[in-house]
């Protein structure tokens, strides 16, 4: 291996067919880099990055005895790794490489007729990278041990999927649920699309497998507390929130029976709540459990309107499973990696005041709709008008309700991608169940993208649904029949519509969980410009996120279906297995180091660090600074900081730099 | 007391002299002092000119927005119409340099210049803003209520809408849909404000569709009365003179043109308010109005 | 393919070509509509919410989002020339719930503005610029009314232009900047 005290770099461009060489001058960039200094080698090729362009590299590093490598290509988000193979495969250490982004930093933005410009700036591009790579060191990743266990963040379907794909594969999952039970939203829909399957039917199997799983451990009526730690090595504080009922496991551990779920203490339980599982729509006690099929089957007691009268205490008797005096407790998790599977809500779409939601009885949305229609619901599946408790003879369904909403406000830009189906779906359960009834959907486009969906939207069409073209303007209700009138335009036949429905049903849009962002912050995910999870590659990785070891799953990430969320979730699961079962994952070798003799001991920098990655020590009998290397992310903020100049960034070392900025000013033709 | 100049604009002075007069003496009573902002002319009329020529609808309302910045005084004004014309023109000139320099260029040629240093408010947006007056107020200053009136409240559509163009202290003026400032504007006079179907449409003048289609507008305000008066409303009050020439000689014309007979007295909140602060019918100049107010006026006084 | 023609006004009435060509468009129309209209008229969807919240369309063949279509299309005569142009009632319930956030009453605007400039623009209009040219007010003062005003105790003319009549040379000038009066002068005398 070549000696860095006399650089010798190679550069090598890429014309990434025409997306770089249609832009600007590969030739007189080649031309201009020999003039660089230490550069002995210069070539250009089609795609640098198929198998022929790496053999360039690899030629030439033996050939010319290169110390470093400059690619000038795309982005290193996408091919630094596949150019670091390279230049290990020659013969060098893989950070000996340095990537100058001529594609979406140049030749993308500057496509049109802007020939000069661009291959100028490809110069300055190049004779930087260059800069630095004269500079560059032999750096060794560091490998940890990842700790053999995962975490999965909400229980829904994706959720649920991803902990058995995960346990299945062998390794020891905790899966966490705020609510007292798995099952999410899946388990409040009464049917699914476009098979019309029972959503419990399909749902329940799996609830019932994630609670007997060995290698599941399910933790309901938990929250995430706190994070510390990094990939292989996390570790997770949940807050265990005080249910007031022992479950069996629990109680054996004291010797008592624990809850059995007889639900005798709900029945002599005073206190009368909304359910939040039927949107609020049918009675729970204050000790409860969502429905029939929770899991566990485990009661849970609401202590904000408990008013611990100890008639529950007094029936559950010698089971002795209700403890009132039951606090929060905050157990420790340590896990090698984590899905986050937190789920969707609607937007509070009474904030679109046109449509006239909790003003108007009859608006109503499509969860409440779901539990309406479901025969385990509030009325046994009969769907009736909250005004008078009719059945609703013609039925409105209002498309797009707060989705693809550029207006400022509660609405949202994107389209909620699953509302057109479950709209279509909605019309046929109630053709099914009401006779003569008609079904009236508003709808700007009909989006049956999946498989069988426009297969789907044609047998609901068929079945004799009438679908309006035009987005609802407004609802006014007539006071005395409560009776809404729904205006719009049909715009295909070019005519205002007032039609009078007896009830409406809106496709809310949908927006991450309400608590979603707390949990995402905490994880150090990003979220994108829509609110929802930020994931790594929208193509090439759509599961992971920027922070490694923490992983998606689910609407959590963008709305999607079930089948998407579902696949989404294996994706997830797979993914987080993978650093388990290498059992050591290598760190970027991209943190700071402390120059102790630099280094006075002042402790600002400690501090300063996002990631507690620092701490003062004393060695030598001085006070110095001491970086826990699997923690520093390399973020550079204590160095940028540090006073003394004690603080090296590796590969983001001052020297490389300046010396990338003095590239810049000093340099050019 | 808090000063604005007073912008009249046509209809309330050159129509509805009442609606002026009120308005200086209602608002007085409630610490508002409108002096005179003389030499105004037109906002000009918002549909009108702003259909013809932008340009000079920016030019001619930034004129009278300068009479007011030489006198240094916030605007308040009594018609919706000219709202949309001063306010918007003074919240995009003060936003758009570009459009700003165009129309500082027209007015140098008359040595005046726009510097975008007052604000507009509408009185009715005074009157409900807690910092100028307030409801509670308003009901404070009442010495002859309003009781047993059912009045049905015309909001109009350029004081708040678009509402992506208005900026208010108060969210619920931002409510275009269902708001209820109005009828707690109303309920303050002791009257009892009644909903309506479709409260939020427009009368059918705006827009010059009253010069252009007049059976056109009419058939907008017949459908509102309509509404109004299934709801056996006694009258109708609203916050823009336009609004309020469109309801009490519309009811005149819709007779004339389509036979139906309403009847329903029409008065700008000002008068309703001069009302039930004690002002007679006679310091109202009532007896202008198209539709006669007097059963009205047997009912409340 | 070559304008067709049957050498008979009647026939080639009855028969004329409706196909939309490209050529029909004109993408400066649109870019004016852009700019006069300072909204972001290019933008939209056709969802008819603005047709559905209109208080002239139920009362007529005004369609506004066929305005909103046209301008995209850059469909300038077909715009233009629709007496439809001038029943938009300016109430912008449309542009309240424009879920593009369009604001399509100014696109009307806009439009009207470029119908004036071809001449096109219903008297009752230009009778304001008059009335506002001579005296200040759209809407002026009578006789009857300065009565009125008398009894309560008002100045007979209110504080405006009416009584401050120097400051119409100003208003003038503001109005011929543009040529507004000349222009209706002579398309009323027409």
């Amino acid at each position: 291996m070549a000696e860095n005290n006399q650089p010798r770099i190679g550069v090598f461009l890429c014309h990434c067919g025409t997306n770089i060489a249609g832009s600007l001058s590969i030739n007189d960039i080649i031309e201009y880099a020999k003039t660089l200094p230490y550069v002995v080698h210069s070539d250009e090729y089609q795609y640098m990055c198929s198998t022929p362009g790496q053999g360039k590299i690899v030629e030439a590093i033996a050939e010319h005895n290169l110390t470093g490598i400059v690619v000038a290509a795309c982005t290193p988000s996408l091919h630094e790794p596949t150019f670091r193979v390279a230049t290990k495969e020659g013969g060098l250490n893989p950070f000996r490489f340095e990537m100058a982004n001529i594609r979406e930093q140049n030749s993308w933005v500057h496509m049109h007729g802007m020939w000069d410009e661009a291959t100028s700036k490809a110069k300055d591009q190049v004779r930087m990278a260059v800069a630095k790579a004269a500079l560059l060191e032999d750096l060794i990743p560091k490998s940890v041990p990842v700790e053999p266990a995962a975490m999965v963040v909400g229980a829904g379907v994706g959720g649920i999927q991803a902990a058995l794909d995960l346990a299945s594969a062998g390794i020891k999952t905790y899966l966490v649920e705020r609510t007292p039970t798995v099952g999410g939203r899946m388990s409040q829909l009464d049917k699914t699309f476009p098979t019309l399957d029972c959503s419990q039917c399909i749902l329940t199997p799996k609830m019932v497998d994630v609670g007997r799983h060995p290698n599941i451990e399910l933790l309901t009526y938990h929250e995430v507390e706190s994070v510390e730690g990094y990939i292989g090595n996390f570790e997770v504080t949940l807050k265990k929130k005080a249910r007031g009922v022992l479950s069996p496991e629990e109680g054996r551990a004291i010797g008592v029976d624990g809850c059995n779920g007889c639900g005798d203490c709900a029945e002599v339980c005073p206190v009368i709540k909304p359910n939040p599982f039927e949107m609020g729509m049918a009675p729970r006690k204050a000790i409860y459990i969502y429905h029939a099929q929770v899991m566990p089957l485990i009661f849970t007691i609401d202590f904000d309107s408990c008013v611990k009268c100890n008639l529950c205490v007094d029936i559950c008797g010698t089971k002795k499973a209700i403890d009132l005096e039951m606090k929060d407790e905050f157990p420790v998790y340590k896990i090698g990696t984590v899905i986050l599977a937190t789920g969707f809500e609607l937007i509070p779409i009474e904030e679109k005041k046109e449509w006239g939601y909790k003003r108007y009885e009859n608006v109503i949305h499509g969860l409440e709709f779901e539990r309406l229609i479901c025969a385990s619901g509030p009325t046994g599946g009969h769907l009736i008008r909250p005004s008078d408790g009719a059945t609703p003879k013609r039925v409105g369904f209002v498309l797009c309700a707060g989705s693809r909403d550029n207006a400022p406000g509660i609405g949202k830009p994107y389209c909620s991608r699953f509302c057109c189906m479950y709209s279509l779906k909605h019309a046929h359960q109630i053709m099914e169940k009401i006779e003569g009834v008609e079904p009236y959907i508003f709808y700007m486009d009909i989006r049956s993208f999946g498989k069988m969906y426009e297969e789907f939207y044609y047998r609901i069409q068929n079945e004799g649904a009438k679908f309006i073209r035009g987005r609802v303007a407004n609802i006014l209700e007539d006071p005395k029949t409560k009776n809404l009138h729904v205006f719009t335009e049909d715009t295909l036949l070019g005519r205002p519509v007032d039609i009078e429905l007896d009830l409406v049903v809106l496709a809310s849009a949908v927006k991450p969980n309400d608590g979603a962002d707390v949990v995402r912050k905490k994880f150090g995910v990003s979220a994108s410009q829509d609110g929802w999870m930020l994931e790594a590659h929208p193509k090439l990785n759509p599961c992971g996120t920027t922070t490694a070891g923490v992983f998606l799953a689910g609407v959590c990430q963008g709305p999607k279906d079930i089948p998407d969320t579902v696949a989404q979730a294996e994706g997830a699961a797979s993914a987080a297995s993978i650093p388990i079962h290498c059992g050591e994952v290598e760190l970027e070798p991209y943190f700071a180091i402390c120059l102790e003799d630099l280094c006075a001991g002042c402790g600002m920098c400690t501090n300063l660090c996002p990631y507690s990655a620092l701490a003062l020590t004393i060695k030598n009998d001085r006070m110095v600074m001491e970086v826990t290397e699997a923690k520093c992310k390399g973020c550079g903020t204590c160095g940028g900081f540090c006073p003394g100049g004690a603080i090296k960034m590796q590969h983001f070392t001052s020297q490389q730099i300046v010396a990338q900025i003095d590239a810049y000013l000093l340099g050019g033709e | 007391m808090h000063e604005f100049a007073l912008f009249l604009g046509c209809i309330a002075p050159n129509r509805y002299p009442g609606c002026e007069a009120a308005a200086i003496k209602t608002s007085e009573k409630l610490g508002i002092k409108l002096l005179p902002l003389k030499g105004a002319s037109c906002c000009p009329a918002p549909g009108a000119f702003g259909s013809i020529d932008l340009k000079v609808w920016y030019a001619m309302a930034a004129r009278n927005l300068c009479l007011a910045e030489e006198m240094g005084k916030d605007i308040a004004l009594v018609c919706n119409g000219c709202y949309k014309s001063i306010f918007e023109v003074n919240h995009i000139l003060k936003h758009d340099e570009k459009l700003r320099n165009g129309v500082n260029e027209v007015l140098k040629e008359i040595d005046m210049e726009y510097k975008g240093s007052i604000d507009v408010f509408h009185l009715a947006e005074l009157l409900y803003d807690e910092r100028f007056c307030g409801v509670r107020k308003i009901r404070d200053s009442v010495t002859t209520p309003l009781k047993g009136a059912k009045i049905a409240c015309h909001y109009g559509c350029h004081l708040t809408k678009p509402a992506k163009e208005r900026v208010f202290k108060s969210k619920e003026l931002l409510n275009t849909e269902c708001p209820t400032w109005f009828e707690e504007l109303v309920e303050a006079t002791g009257a009892t404000a009644v909903e309506y179907r479709n409260k939020m449409q427009c009368c059918g003048a705006g827009g010059g569709v009253r010069g252009y289609d007049i059976v056109h507008a009419l058939d907008i305000t017949n459908e509102k009365l309509i509404n109004i008066t299934e709801v056996e409303a006694d009258a109708i009050t609203e916050v823009c003179p336009f609004c309020q020439l469109q309801f009490d000689r519309g009811q005149i014309e819709i007779e004339e043109k389509f036979g139906d007979r309403y009847g329903i007295p029409v008065l700008h909140y000002c008068e309703l308010l001069g009302l039930a602060q004690g002002m007679s019918p006679q310091d109202l100049a009532l007896d202008l109005h198209a539709i006669d107010c007097t059963p009205f006026l047997e009912k409340v006084l | 393919m070559a304008a067709k023609s049957y050498d008979n006004p009647e026939l080639d009435q009855k028969l004329k070509d409706t196909y939309y060509r490209l050529g029909d468009s004109n993408p400066e129309f649109s870019k004016n509509i852009l700019e006069t209209s300072r909204t972001l008229a290019n933008m939209c969807y056709q969802c008819g919410t603005c047709t559905g919240s209109c208080p002239s369309a139920p009362r007529s063949s005004y369609r506004i989002r066929k305005f909103m279509r046209r301008n995209v299309f850059g469909l300038e005569d077909e715009a233009l020339t629709d007496p439809d142009l001038w029943l938009c009632t300016t109430c912008y319930s449309c542009s309240d719930r424009c879920p593009r956030d369009i604001a399509p009453t100014d696109v009307i605007m806009a439009m009207r503005n470029m119908a004036f400039k071809r001449d096109i623009i219903p008297k009752n209009f230009l009778m304001t610029v008059k009335l506002i040219y001579d005296s200040g007010h759209g809407v002026p003062n009578n006789d009857a009314n300065r009565d009125a005003r008398a009894r309560l105790g008002l100045d007979r003319d209110p504080p405006t232009t009416h009584t401050y009549t120097e400051y119409m040379q100003g208003i003038r000038k503001i109005i011929d900047s543009c040529d507004l009066k000349a222009n209706a002068d002579r398309i009323l005398g027409e």
